[in-house]
């Protein structure tokens, strides 16, 4: 039936407009959505949809608050916009350009860069872990980085929210780290893959547990439990899984919020008193500019930075925010390197989400010679990341690729998440050259300070370890990978060495906010989604206090 | 003795003394033809009628179950073969006129038996050797422990019904074990439902009890076991009742679930049109009567525990 | 060299439930590639063939996966992956830059084509560059090593894994939605999977996979 109507380029025209927006549930469904009129100030416009601006625009609604939520990419509707391919999925990825540079570019798209509504979560591999409590005052505990300016118990309260909210399916008891409540939905089956590092985990004396994912494992609401069909990192066609696109945003609508899809946002208005007055944003071929009474920059880690740079005014000239110097700088991202191997026994990877299974362990030993952490999970890359790997980093091209290739269903192998330590060199900047709306592109420089290559080197020397352990053969390494984002506009308690303070609200003029992982002034060991959805939580609570205290 | 009732009705309740002290009983007692029904006649058949939907059941469970485990161990193939020729085994039973044991019903009851007893075994194995051992993954994700009970049930209550019938044919007595019949059936029954609970309430904590009717197996069997219980162990007209009252709820639950689990099917992704997947993946169409076949023998004991006790 | 999933295609999946229709409309466009060139000239198209048939030698027996004109397409509608490396130029001059080079690296070596060499001394000149042992002035700058792997390797090689051909080649399953996966333990297929041809089991493998629907 929906098969033959066609269905409207999500990328043609903004799906969210004239008192609707898409219901992601139903093909070709409708839910209704209350609109504000740009010229009368909105209490919050939110710029971007992701993890950050999604959950926030969903809680302050929520809270009564009027929301306007921007996002620079489409309004997808999984069930009929999503293929099963690599390639036709990159519409997924933030493809504009950007320059990288540094010792270690960072390569952009799809391991940190999201582009519509629901942000990275769209494409996010859903794994989801708390932080290690010591590392909010990893300064003070473990002696690196800065404190968080935000104690572990308060967050512990935020995780608990947000797992709920995402309905994380999880194992019974965490092996790891004080005692939480037991996971909504019990953890999936742990695939092939996954019993490799289960096996390599446990023969060298590692704990090691199925991994909690934002993907249910049984039906929930409209969502159906997951069919294993492994494409989580290109989109999920069913919507088991549960990114912001379909579980914060539809929220977010239901309780009046906007969403504006294809809305890039060029620039965020201050006026002489300082503050923030709206935002300038180019929807359907005009720049347009929404009033507001506060603005929310909620971008991640690259476009975050870039907005607020992008906005300096006579009183702001090096951006806005900035009179720390530090917009833009700490960049940090997390080391990915893996080590792959084949085994007789056909594995076929790719059945179920990438990581079935984790194991922490070097996140809570401190027997290290390094500051920081990392975990490391199971893996299950689709052909064309595979055969970037072997190209990429074995260098294998012509008929030994070709061959190598053929071996595809014997593969496995293992992928670290590791914390990256803050270095101000590391960093976005504005580039010369300008993009399609005729904006600034950025600048990324990145390389790996010597904490994270000794950190790097103990993680390849223990997946190895554990993967000869686990009876992999032919083992090699990807020497150099990254994944997500952090710390271009870090919070604390001094201006002078912060960009926002704990409420994420930003030192120099009160009405801008920053809500997403620009904000870590340190990333930790783990994959930050979660992290960042549970300081938008807090967020919003402390926004509403703030408010009843007449302090907005 | 009661004098209300018709006479074919007192004959079927009668006792040897009822007979001895009234004319017209051992009138009507004294065998013309050979006479084709014992006095537990009637909850033999429900027995073996009770076999039949517990083998039907675990025939189509352990299928499925199976083929998706793709036959890998030969051994695979025995449960689905066994539950067969348990269901030929009851259907002949039901049908046969002489309620007596049969030495064919019999053996392969015990084969099912055996089989059930081996295949729970290797079902334990198969969990304890995965990677992690014996804890909620593999219990959620292994091989159910519960499913080969199941068959031995199956063989079970087929025996008893064989047992029960075959004691009273050449003791007068409806014994099993030794012991009173309809107790002993109690207990068996009482037990078997609460090891189906366990494997529906591990399986229903796996799918986190998303929709209020998975509490329905963790919480009406137990009652029916517990009061069948009761029952056994004091049988007054209030509590016979019950039990019946909470068994006859049992054996439509095993229904209903059926109804309740194609639901769930089709709220898989792609719903029944991929069921290749939902069907293998989804929840157990076939598992849910067995609630329906232990409540059945359940009322079989409850039968023989009312005629005990006049 | 025989197939190792002999008789698979994961194209005769296409119109079941593995498939979903925005699946469809995109392999149907890649399969229906416009053969070009459009970005390239005439010349760097006959360098960029025989460089692509380098980096994926394919099989005479079967149709080629057309690697030139997903790279001419890529550069045509200048499909972005979303970086750029400070020290290479646009991806298309980027690559204009580079096929002009390869062709002078063969005419000073060999005096010939590139696409005129023997598959040995291509291959050296791609393992040269690959090293980054190629520069001078037809290089503009552009370092040999990192337009060999962000460009050659990266476009070429992603180009073939995106094709169902080579998802064939490899055993891959392919699309699936709305029907995944069941069995995800090791050494066990579901029937829509590829069935792999041990010694001894061709014949059994591939009427398997002559039944995979």
């Amino acid at each position: 039936m929906s098969s033959d109507r066609p269905v409207a380029d999500p990328f043609a025209r903004p799906r969210a407009a004239q008192g609707r927006a898409p219901d992601v549930f139903e093909r070709g469904g409708w839910t209704s959505m209350r609109e504000y009129r740009d010229d009368e100030a909105v209490d919050f416009v939110i710029v971007g949809t992701g993890a950050g601006g999604g959950t926030l625009a969903t809680r302050l609604a929520e809270k009564g608050f009027s929301v306007v939520a921007l996002d620079a990419g489409p309004y997808f509707r999984p069930l009929d916009d999503f293929a099963s391919d690599e390639t036709e999925q990159n519409k997924l990825y933030w493809t504009d350009n950007r320059i990288v540079e540094g010792n270690d570019w960072m390569i952009m798209g799809g391991k940190n860069s999201g582009k519509s509504v629901g942000g990275s979560t769209v494409h996010f591999a859903m794994v989801s872990l708390r932080f290690r409590p010591e590392w909010f005052k990893a300064r003070t505990s473990l002696g690196y980085g800065v404190d968080w300016p935000i104690d572990w118990r308060e967050m512990w309260g935020y995780y608990r929210q947000a797992e709920l909210a995402l309905s994380i399916s999880g194992p019974v008891t965490y092996p790891w780290g004080p005692k939480r409540p037991r996971y909504p939905y019990r953890a999936h089956p742990v695939n092939a893959a996954g019993m490799i590092l289960a096996k390599g985990a446990e023969a060298m004396g590692m704990s090691w547990t199925p991994t909690p994912l934002a993907t249910v494992s049984a039906p929930h609401g409209k969502s159906p439990p997951c069919v294993y069909r492994g494409f989580c990192r290109f989109g999920c066609s069913t919507n088991a899984k549960q990114s912001a696109l379909v579980v914060w945003i539809p929220r977010a609508v239901a309780a009046g919020a906007e969403i504006r899809d294809l809305a890039m946002v060029g620039r965020v208005e201050t006026d002489a008193a300082g503050l923030a007055t709206g935002v300038h944003y180019m929807r359907e071929g005009t720049w347009r500019f929404q009033k507001a009474r506060n603005v929310v920059v909620a971008g991640y880690a690259v476009e975050t930075p870039r907005l607020l740079l992008m906005s300096a005014s006579d009183k702001f000239p090096d951006g806005l925010a900035n009179s720390s110097g530090l917009v833009g700088k700490n960049l940090m991202t997390q080391p990915n390197q893996a080590v792959f191997g084949d085994v007789e026994e056909e594995i076929r990877w790719s059945k179920a989400p990438p990581s079935t299974t984790i194991t922490e362990h070097w996140n809570y030993d401190d027997r290290k010679d390094f500051h920081g952490g990392y975990c490391w999970m199971g893996q299950g890359p689709l052909p064309i990341e595979w055969a970037s790997v072997q190209a990429g980093s074995r260098g294998l091209w012509g008929d030994a690729l070709v061959q190598n290739m053929k071996n595809y269903n014997h593969c496995v192998g293992v992928k670290m998440v590791g914390e990256a330590m803050a270095d101000e060199n590391n960093r976005v900047t504005l580039a010369d050259e300008t993009d399609q709306y005729g904006l600034p592109i950025t600048r990324i420089h990145y390389s790996w300070t010597d904490n994270d290559k000794a950190l790097i080197a103990h993680g390849l020397d223990q997946m190895e370890h554990s993967m000869r352990a686990a009876g992999v053969r032919n083992t090699f390494r990807q020497e150099q990978d990254a994944n997500h984002l952090g710390g271009t506009a870090r919070m604390g308690d001094d201006p002078r060495a912060s960009v926002v303070d704990a409420d994420c609200r930003s030192w120099d003029i009160r009405n801008l906010w920053v809500c997403d992982g620009s904000v870590f002034p340190t990333v930790g060991g783990v994959n930050p989604s979660l992290t960042i959805q549970a300081v938008a939580l807090r967020t919003a609570d402390r926004i509403e206090a703030l408010a009843q205290r007449g302090e907005l | 003795m009661k004098t209300t009732a018709p006479p074919l009705a007192r004959l079927m309740h009668a006792t040897r003394d009822d007979v001895r002290h009234s004319p017209r009983l051992r009138e009507a007692s004294q065998p013309i033809e050979p006479v084709a029904a014992t006095p537990a006649a009637g909850p033999v058949r429900l027995l073996h009628a009770a076999a039949a939907i517990l083998g039907g059941s675990v025939l189509f469970d352990s299928a499925v179950e199976h083929y998706r485990g793709s036959f890998q161990n030969r051994a695979m193939f025995l449960p689905p073969i066994s539950a067969m020729l348990n269901i030929g085994s009851s259907a002949h039973g039901i049908a046969s006129r002489d309620t007596d044991a049969h030495p064919l019903r019999s053996l392969s009851y015990v084969a099912s038996l055996a089989i059930g007893a081996l295949g729970a075994g290797f079902h334990l194995y198969n969990v304890t050797k995965r990677v992690g051992g014996f804890g909620w993954q593999n219990l959620f994700y292994g091989a159910p422990l519960g499913a080969p009970a199941a068959l031995a049930l199956s063989g079970v209550v087929g025996l008893a019904a064989d047992r029960i019938a075959a004691n009273e044919k050449h003791t007068g007595e409806a014994t099993l074990l030794g012991l009173p019949a309809g107790r002993t059936l109690a207990a068996l029954t009482s037990l078997g439902l609460m090891g189906t609970v366990s494997e529906a309430g591990l399986m229903h904590f796996r799918g986190n009890f998303q929709n209020p009717a998975m509490y329905l197996p963790v919480t009406l069997p137990p009652v029916a076991a517990g009061v069948l219980a009761g029952a056994a162990l004091r049988p007054t007209r209030r509590s016979r009742k019950a039990a019946k009252t909470w068994l006859g709820v049992t054996s439509v639950l095993g229904v209903a679930g059926v109804a309740l689990h194609c639901y769930g099917v089709s709220r898989a992704m792609g719903g029944w049109r991929n069921w290749r997947q939902n069907v293998v993946d989804g929840p157990p169409i076939p598992a849910p009567p067995s609630f329906t076949g232990l409540a059945l023998a359940g009322l079989a004991a409850l039968t023989l525990i009312e005629r005990a006790s006049r | 060299m025989t197939s190792r999933f002999p008789g698979y295609d994961v194209l005769a999946k296409r119109n079941t439930l593995s498939w979903n229709e925005p699946t469809r409309r995109a392999i149907d466009k890649r399969i229906a590639v416009p053969p070009g060139p459009r970005f390239f000239s005439v010349t760097e198209w006959e360098t960029l063939c025989a460089v692509c048939a380098r980096i994926v030698p394919q099989p005479r027996d079967r149709p080629p996966v057309p690697l030139p004109a997903y790279v001419d397409e890529k550069m045509f509608e200048n499909q972005s992956d979303g970086y750029r490396f400070a020290e290479l130029p646009p991806q298309g001059e980027a690559w204009k830059t580079g096929l002009a080079a390869i062709e002078a690296e063969a005419q000073a070596a060999h005096r010939a084509g590139f696409h005129e060499l023997a598959a040995t001394e291509q291959d050296a000149l791609l393992r040269r560059m690959q090293k980054g042992e190629l520069d001078g002035p037809p290089w503009r700058g552009m370092p040999s090593a990192l337009f060999f792997n962000k460009h050659v390797l990266h476009d070429i090689v992603s180009a073939y894994y995106a094709h169902p051909t080579a998802w064939s080649e490899i055993g891959w399953a392919g699309p699936a939605s709305p029907r995944g996966f069941v069995r995800l333990d090791k050494g066990m297929r579901d029937p829509w999977e590829a069935t792999e041809a041990y010694p001894g089991k061709e014949d059994k493998a591939r009427r398997e996979n002559q039944r995979v629907v």
